[in-house]
């Protein structure tokens, strides 16, 4: 039940509002669907990232990917929670990492959601920041990836999504913008840095558009 | 279905002629092009395929909607508008700030063909150049973001009038009162003006591909010559004189209307192109195949349509 409404809710309703309205340009994403699983990792600049993203998957796929966002913003009260799992599928982490105990730790949430056969969309950015103006990756998204190296990322880069709307502001202003996918790519190093990096460069050559 | 063909295209011959004419066309292009692929292999015609394909599309939609269902029409055409309006502006650089006044300008698009939608000529005539014009710089001043107003409230006015108050003429056509003997109405000037400013744009294209040397203004369009200018002008006023019985005017004013169509679609197209090289885009979007954004097909119309609306409205309205 909560698969036909995802799809309903994102491969029919989301993405023709995002089409004809807002004016989002969707890159093919039929390619996902050789994949058996992949980590998409994308800029983020506004709500409508996440919309955009899910709207754009094959819907033979939809359920499984989860979107990670930020329990203390997704999560505030349980219906918030409750609303976040059925509407948006989304798993939802701490931002602040937890050593101690590993039910709180981001990381340890995530490899359990790949290990469980999950896909995941993480945006290392973390939060929505200014827009169309990029920030420095956090390093959780390397650190998932050094622990499965075998799972390969997509880089995804949206244009636009901060003009339609912007962080701190509700109001969708319908705005030209792009969503482009990189190719399925699996880490060339285990090391965090030599991972973020290579990340960097290939947001770098989706944005310049070679 | 009785109804759906007493108000059909089947009451008018007229109608029905034109739409059997453009199909033919498309139907003779695409053969033409697919010879010649046959018979020359290397010949590029990538673009003018892409080009046909989106004008079988185009044309199919624009007469599905125009000839069965006037009122489906009004709202594919202020569709038109907002998606051309969005492409440009989105191209303009506008500030943060002006996100709430660029809202209330998308909000004049209904407004505008509602206007047009009730007739009220009145109305219609000031919404966009004197309302909208008055209100959005206010809306603007109410945020308090003063660098760089000034230059937000021109663009925004411009953007709006170019792809709205512009191409809404297109939708009063279809407004206009009924008058005794002319029976191919609104939906016959409409078809007319259309027509005749893609044929123009096709014309002047064709010869200047055919016979091009002197360019008009190298520095903005170097694609633009005298021969196609004069050539593609002289065919659009010769396909308006055969075209007459799609309006109530005479054989003189049709032949100066469709002549001012030629102009005027040429002008609106020169001047999108010096926008966009300003910008420095070589389309504004990518919505349809060959053609570039919906901007780029109906750069033209946003000139012809005032200039055709306004010389029929005086000449036999």
């Amino acid at each position: 039940m909560r698969k036909l409404l995802l799809v309903f809710i994102y491969s029919f309703a989301v993405r023709t509002f995002l089409k004809l309205i807002v004016g989002v340009k969707f890159d093919n994403a039929k390619f996902l669907l050789e994949e058996k699983q992949f980590i998409i990792v994308a800029n983020h600049n506004s709500h409508l990232d996440t919309m955009t993203l899910l709207a754009s998957l094959p819907s033979k796929i939809l359920y499984k990917v989860k979107p990670v966002a930020a329990a203390d913003h997704f999560g505030k009260s349980p219906l918030q929670e409750k609303l976040s799992h059925y509407f948006i599928n989304a798993l939802l982490i701490s931002r602040k990492r937890d050593k101690e105990h590993p039910e709180n730790d981001p990381i340890h949430h995530m490899i359990e959601a790949l290990d469980e056969g999950y896909s995941l969309i993480l945006f290392p950015e973390g939060t929505r920041g200014e827009p169309e103006k990029e920030q420095p990756l956090k390093p959780g998204i390397a650190l998932v990836l050094a622990q499965r190296p075998t799972i390969k990322y997509v880089p995804a880069y949206m244009k636009g999504m901060g003009r339609a709307m912007p962080k701190g502001d509700n109001l969708i202003v319908p705005f030209q913008s792009s969503l482009r996918y990189g190719k399925p790519t699996t880490i060339l190093s285990n090391r965090v840095e030599e991972i973020l990096e290579q990340i960097r460069k290939d947001f770098e050559l989706l944005k310049t558009g070679a | 279905m009785n109804q759906l063909l007493h108000n059909g295209p089947f009451k008018d011959n007229g109608l029905l002629t034109v739409i059997a004419l453009i199909f033919g066309i498309l139907v003779f292009a695409s053969l033409l092009f697919f010879i010649i692929g046959k018979i020359n292999p290397q010949a590029k015609l990538q673009e003018v395929k892409a080009r046909t394909k989106s004008w079988w599309v185009m044309a199919t939609v624009f007469i599905g909607a125009t000839v069965f269902n006037t009122n489906i029409s009004y709202i594919a055409i202020a569709f038109l508008s907002f998606v051309a309006f969005r492409e440009l502006y989105s191209l303009l650089g506008f500030r943060e700030s002006d996100r709430r006044a660029i809202f209330w300008a998308f909000i004049a698009i209904p407004i505008q063909y509602y206007l047009a939608y009730l007739g009220w000529y009145g109305a219609f005539i000031i919404f966009i150049p004197v309302v909208m014009f008055l209100v959005l710089p206010m809306r603007l001043v109410l945020k308090g973001d003063t660098v760089g107003i000034t230059k937000s409230m021109g663009l925004m006015q411009w953007t709006l009038m170019l792809t709205v108050f512009g191409i809404s003429h297109m939708a009063y056509l279809l407004s206009l009162h009924e008058l005794k003997g002319f029976t191919a109405g609104g939906r016959g000037l409409l078809l007319f003006l259309v027509f005749l400013t893609e044929i123009n744009d096709v014309m002047q294209f064709t010869w200047g591909k055919l016979f091009g040397r002197y360019k008009i203004i190298p520095k903005v369009s170097p694609n633009k010559t005298w021969e196609g200018f004069i050539g593609g002008m002289i065919c659009t006023t010769v396909i308006g004189y055969f075209l007459r019985f799609l309006t109530p005017l005479t054989t003189g004013q049709v032949v100066f209307v469709s002549f001012m169509i030629a102009f005027a679609g040429f002008v609106g197209d020169v001047v999108m192109s010096s926008i966009k090289r300003d910008i420095g885009v070589k389309d504004t979007g990518t919505s349809i195949p060959g053609h570039g954004g919906v901007l780029d097909r109906i750069d033209s119309l946003a000139y012809t349509a005032p200039a055709f609306f306004h010389l029929v409205y005086y000449m036999a309205y």
